[in-house]
């Protein structure tokens, strides 16, 4: 089936992407990457501890995909800005994972500071990627000052309690005019499935893949889950009822 | 200093010559200078004086 999501005129044929953070190993990591599927994945951006420099990530990961540089422990729109510009100016892609986060238990965005930030930045160039709670308010003034999609989290980030804020996020569907992500939260694929089947344009996995006991097999489910889940809306769900509906004749039974 | 540590360079060093020192001579090496960004192309003509503050950072493994 060719049903690529497309985010600012780039096509992927994935709709999984997932995070590199939470692997064991480095090794474990490109072997789930690439059992994923996924073209897209997110990196953070960080100090070199000079004393001790290891190894690259950019090493390990495979050939063709697309690194999502994201503004992790960024605070402030002042904060968030600066790392954009310096992972830019290095040689990363213009693509940014916006997360403006001033806190540390529950991880929530501020909408306020992640909507100037993402107009600063699309305004220089920046292909904005915004990680959000589900907001249908929000999302339209993202949309409207020139984002690439909008991220609403499903849960907090790597709780994974899945699709929890699933009502509001709905709305956002079904309002949207740049791709809907599902990022944060999910725990399981049946999670992911239900995202897509809701009509999601795609989600954003990582602990659930990095901390699970097999992750290159968990990632593979993890994609089967987004396929399935994807197909299934493309398809289209029948409507509920309260009600049962038989399958098979109710009349000229053999024992009538 | 460079990313808080006190480094000893030779005089004119550049940002490239800076990375060869650290053995970061790789694609992802992200690199500012007084708080702004130094672009890749020009690594190689930034020159470092003494009491510039640099930033080195890469890409890490995150969601």
């Amino acid at each position: 089936m060719n049903d690529p999501l497309t985010i600012a005129g780039r096509e992927f044929r994935s709709r999984l992407i997932t995070g590199t953070g939470k692997y064991p190993s480095f090794e474990v990591m490109r072997d789930a990457v690439v059992a994923s599927g996924c073209e897209l994945v997110t990196v953070a951006v960080q100090r070199i501890d000079l004393d001790e420099v290891g190894e690259a990530i950019t090493d390990w990961l495979p050939d063709g995909v697309m690194l999502l540089p994201n503004t992790a422990g960024c605070r402030t729109v002042e904060d968030a800005v600066r790392v954009a510009r310096l992972a830019r100016a290095g040689g990363l892609p213009d693509w940014i994972k916006l997360e403006v986060i001033p806190d540390p238990r529950y991880l929530l965005p501020d909408g306020e500071e992640t909507l100037r930030a993402a107009a600063q930045l699309v305004e220089e160039g920046f292909t904005v990627l915004p990680y959000v709670l589900p907001d249908p308010v929000l999302q339209k003034k993202l949309e409207a000052v020139g984002c690439a999609t909008v991220m609403p989290l499903a849960a907090p980030i790597g709780s994974g309690r899945g699709l929890k804020l699933r009502h509001t996020i709905e709305i956002m569907v079904e309002q949207a005019e740049v791709p809907v992500i599902v990022d944060a939260g999910l725990g399981a694929p049946s999670q992911a499935a239900e995202c897509m089947e809701m009509g999601a344009d795609g989600v954003l996995v990582n602990t659930a893949i990095g901390l699970a006991g097999d992750p290159a097999t968990m990632a593979r489910a993890f994609a089967m889950g987004v396929e399935a889940g994807r197909a299934a809306h493309l398809a289209g769900l029948i409507d509920e009822s309260r009600e049962a509906r038989p399958s098979s004749p109710i009349t000229g039974l053999v024992t009538s | 200093m460079v990313n808080g540590k006190e480094l000893g360079l030779e005089p004119a060093a550049t940002v490239a010559h800076l990375l060869g020192e650290l053995g970061l001579e790789g694609p992802y090496a992200l690199v500012e200078r007084n708080g702004e960004p130094v672009e890749r192309e020009r690594y190689g003509e930034v020159t470092l004086e003494e009491g510039d503050s640099v930033v080195v950072a890469r890409p890490v493994a995150g969601g």
